[in-house]
């Protein structure tokens, strides 16, 4: 891959240097720097000056010819005041990316805050007035803020006087610049202020006077040089509250299609033949380029291997040598597909798979996962010990583990088939949905005496009777895998249904 | 570079239709309109040196802040120094205290600075309000019997007991009712102050019937029955005057459009060319098909903030060469802004995702009424094995697209209580209902069956 993945790479970090602008400036200008209006401008904060033409942005973004002409039109020629605009669409379909890619082109000023790294309204507030005071917190301010901002209507008021105090610096700057010669530096006097992850929102108050605070900030601030944009991952209609707000203008941007992906994807030089199969499954783009590397890599493989001879010089030798790398690369698609969330998902799966709550098990979950099973012997069989009390009905415990183990095990299964059917589908539903059960903490301790009885004595457990009730959520799978390493025959000990 | 003549027309008709009140300063001024019922409830109030108070409502975007800010325009104008205006937000300050403070220093402000600001300005910043108290004419203090210092300290002291706060702004009341000044108090999203215990609302409304006090009372709510919420107290003291803002009829909208959209004649911009715009502009209003539009437009929605958005986004799409509307311009914008959300994010779901979707639907049939993705999952597996689809996933990936579905909001959690549960037992409901599924499912160009 390496170096032709650039285009992509360099707007997927869009957003996380944007932010990092805002929240961690890192303290690489000198003092004596003089903050100036340019900073509001994409292309000075990053530190590159090339500028870019509308065919440029527009053939960056394919598939997104549309959306591009309509947030085009919507912000309008120079000093055109617009009203707020809210654009909205599924992950990874290129909102931030776009907008402030728009902004790079039409350079013009801007604020941008993203309500992610901005996880409370104090910080959200405090960031946009940091921004717009050219106010950097560093080690010489002691990190602090310009001003502390909690309520909506302190921050109504500052934002109203740092935006006019802005204003009026962009239009002392235009009225001279008009008065020589309009040049391409006119940044224009509006400034425009972008909320990213807006959905967020939703979350932070319960009394929710954040989120029509926000939406009717336009018409609160009352000052028309101001442009405000909303994105959101979730559409406009979950927002609506009971007394309702000031609405913004909708823009959708669409999942890609199929031809879009090609397009996308060919932008990385990567085999578009792959492609329809995983759309089955998933249309996100960060998705799907986490699972086309690997297959990449195994479709270039007989390129760098030596021994094969591919020839690229006639028109039939090219289509034969292309049937020779998807031939060797077509046993390789199927199980990729179904490993396709192995690495964008692994934040989502750690935190399902951490044991929560009440367990004292929580801390044995967490380690062993960063671990990879680095764990003591006994702790792993805590682990399993959890995992059975929390798996099996509690009644059974003595006959898995009485002296004839295994054999039992069949006639117990047997006794439970006799049972009319009916009712052990409505166990069965109740299990489904119950998930793992509660167990006591001497159950743990005894199952665990049971597996490795010579670590831990059962009366140590006797003073905490009547005590809190703990579960395992370690799934099957991670289970088996420690049962085998400590070659523990777990299934034999697993009631099944 | 010399700017051409569409870009400027384009601009003009942008902060026209940006201004909040555009719509409503063209108005006729008939007898009957609220602006000129409201202007004069004020106005008679001003003049008669008495209290009064009066609700506007109706629902969201038709206009009861623009026409209630037109008509203190013009009172400012007519009676420049007998008039001072307080504006409250429910969003903003609802919380007793901080609506006080606020009171207070915009009181200060008004009596400090009558002749250098008509409108009592918000300077809540402390050092320009500190400027401010130092313009003060001590005397006017001195009569008070407080000083200044003690006035400053009540005011940013957050110590300062509710109590000393009200009794300050009676006497503040009092004192602007001796020197003939009526303050307009507008309270913003008023159903809000009325959460609560409204003391506020009490307070204020109470300090009102004192005879030398001379203040309005606006309140403004999107809730009809805001009035409703008080308490009796509070209620008692509030007049029963109610204005309701309707949305505009279509005659009116008629109208208007015109004047709205149209270019005018005396202006910089080339004659031949506003003379061109305009009379493609009447053409296009009075065509069949732009009528057809504007009805889909106010069948939905016919306040005034959704037709100005309406507007907005038409002219934001003209055409930048010819410089003319046309009648896409329109239609399209209907299409932007009548829009079915979730329709959209099902055409955009992967086909893994709509089987859960049409699994979760299946066992919503079956009138099981709680479920979670483990029954989702059994679901899926007899679908599987009955129609012998070609393709299986793992659980894990169809854990994944569940998780997308929730992200996406089609589906979400029957409820917060099982934070401690991982997401695979925890019970999901559809948030869309089995014609939108079936709408999304036909739409969907990947999915395989129907």
């Amino acid at each position: 891959m390496g170096n032709e993945e650039i285009p992509q790479s360099s707007r997927r970090t869009t957003r996380s240097l944007v932010s990092a602008d805002n929240c961690s400036e890192k303290p690489r200008k000198s003092i004596s720097y003089k903050p100036t209006v340019y900073d509001f401008i994409y292309s000075s904060r990053n530190g590159d000056d090339k500028n870019l033409s509308l065919d440029d942005l527009i053939s960056s973004f394919p598939g997104r010819t549309t959306q591009i002409t309509e947030v085009l039109g919507h912000l309008g020629p120079l000093n055109s005041p617009m009203l707020p605009l809210f654009i909205y669409g599924g992950t990874s379909t290129g909102k931030t990316s776009i907008i402030l890619e728009i902004f790079r082109y039409l350079k013009r000023p801007f604020v941008y805050s993203s309500c992610v790294s901005c996880y409370s309204p104090r910080i959200l507030f405090e960031s946009i007035l940091n921004q717009l005071a050219f106010h950097k917190r560093s080690e010489e301010n002691g990190y602090l803020s310009v001003k502390k901002c909690d309520k909506p209507s302190d921050f109504a008021n500052f934002v109203k006087e740092a935006l006019v105090s802005v204003l009026d610096i962009l239009k002392g700057k235009s009225a001279k610049l008009s008065s020589k010669r309009r040049s391409t530096d006119d940044l224009g006097n509006m400034i425009y202020l972008i909320f990213d992850d807006f959905e967020l929102v939703r979350e932070w108050d319960k009394s929710s006077t954040v989120l029509p605070f926000l939406f009717g900030l336009y018409r609160m601030l009352g000052l028309p040089e101001v442009g405000i944009i909303f994105l959101s991952k979730v559409s406009p209609d979950v927002y609506y509250s009971n007394s309702g707000h000031f609405e913004p203008v909708p823009l959708y941007f669409p999942g890609y299609t199929e031809k879009d992906l090609r397009q996308i994807f060919m932008l990385k030089r990567e085999k578009p033949e792959l492609n329809s199969c995983f759309l089955e499954v998933t249309r996100q783009v960060d998705e799907l380029s986490v699972a086309f590397h690997p297959l990449y890599e195994k479709y270039c493989e007989p390129l760098n291997d030596p021994g094969s001879n591919f020839s690229w010089e006639t028109k039939q030798k090219r289509e034969d040598a292309k049937r020779r790398l998807f031939s060797h690369l077509v046993p390789h698609i199927r199980p990729s597909l179904n490993e396709v969330f192995k690495i964008s998902s692994l934040d989502v799966e750690a935190k399902t798979n951490v044991v929560k709550g009440k367990a004292s098990a929580k801390k044995l979950g967490a380690q062993e996962e960063e671990l990879d099973f680095h764990m003591c012997v006994s702790a792993k069989y805590l682990l399993i010990s959890a995992f059975l009390a929390s798996r099996n009905p509690a009644t059974l415990d003595a006959s898995f583990f009485d002296s004839t183990g295994g054999q039992s095990n069949g006639r117990k299964k047997r006794k439970c088939s006799e049972k009319s059917t009916e009712q052990k589908e409505m166990a069965e539903q109740e299990l489904l949905l119950k998930g793992p059960g509660t167990f006591p903490l001497e159950r743990l301790l005894a199952i665990f005496h049971l597996c490795n009885a010579n670590f831990v004595s059962k009366g140590s457990s006797c003073p905490l009777e009547g005590s809190t009730r703990y579960k395992s959520t370690v799934s099957e799978e991670l289970a088996v895998k420690i049962a085998r390493s400590l070659k523990f025959p777990i299934s034999r000990y697993l009631y099944r249904r | 570079m010399e700017k051409n003549p569409a870009e400027e027309a384009l601009i003009l008709l942008r902060s026209r239709l940006c201004d909040p009140h555009a719509f409503f300063s063209l108005l006729p001024s008939s007898s009957d309109t609220n602006f000129s019922k409201l202007k004069f409830l004020i106005s008679s109030s001003i003049t008669e040196a008495c209290n009064n108070s009066v609700l506007l409502l109706g629902p969201r975007g038709c206009g009861k802040t623009a026409v209630l800010e037109l008509v203190l325009r013009d009172l400012l104008v007519e009676y420049p120094d007998m008039i001072s205006v307080i504006k409250l937000n429910g969003l903003l300050h609802s919380d007793d205290n901080c609506a006080l403070k606020v009171r207070l220093k915009s009181l200060l402000i008004i009596k400090s600075s009558s002749t250098l600001q008509q409108m009592a300005a918000f300077e809540f910043n402390f050092f320009s309000f500190l400027l401010d108290v130092m313009r003060l004419n001590t005397k006017t203090f001195q009569s008070l019997g407080i000083g200044v210092r003690t006035i400053i300290k009540k005011i940013d002291c957050a110590q300062a007991s509710f109590d000393d706060n009200t009794q300050f702004v009676i006497s503040m009341l009092r004192e602007c009712g001796l020197a003939h000044k009526t303050i307009v108090i507008v309270l913003d999203e008023f159903d809000i102050f009325a959460q609560g215990k409204q003391r506020l609302l009490y307070s204020l409304l109470d300090a009102m019937q004192s005879v030398t006090s001379q203040a309005v009372v606006i309140g403004i709510s999107c809730r009809l029955d805001a009035d409703q919420l008080l308490e009796k107290r509070v209620r008692s003291r509030l007049s029963q005057r109610k204005l309701l803002f309707c949305p505009p009829s279509k005659d009116e909208l008629e109208r208007l459009l015109e004047f709205l959209l149209s270019l005018p004649v005396n202006s910089s911009l080339p004659q031949s060319y506003v003379v061109e715009f305009n009379k493609e502009l009447r053409k296009i209003l009075a065509d069949k098909k732009f009528k057809d539009t504007m009805n889909t437009l106010l069948s939905s929605d016919s306040t005034v903030d959704q037709i100005m958005r309406f507007l907005f986004l038409s002219v934001s799409t003209m055409d930048m060469k010819t410089g003319i509307l046309s009648i896409e311009n329109f239609k399209r914008a209907v299409v932007r802004l009548n829009r079915q959300p979730k329709l959209e994010y099902l055409k955009d779901c992967s086909v893994l995702e709509l089987y859960i979707l049409v699994c979760m639907k299946r066992l919503e049939v079956k009138e099981q009424n709680s479920y979670n993705f483990n029954s989702v999952m059994k679901e899926y597996k007899a679908i599987h094995d009955s129609f012998q689809t070609p393709d299986y996933y793992a659980r894990n990936v169809c854990l994944r697209a569940l998780e997308h579905l929730i992200q996406c909001e089609l589906v979400c959690f029957m409820d917060n209580k099982g934070y401690n549960q991982s997401n695979e037992f925890r019970p999901v409901k559809l948030l869309i209902s089995p014609y939108e599924l079936q709408l999304g499912l036909k739409e969907n160009q990947s999915c395989p069956v129907s």
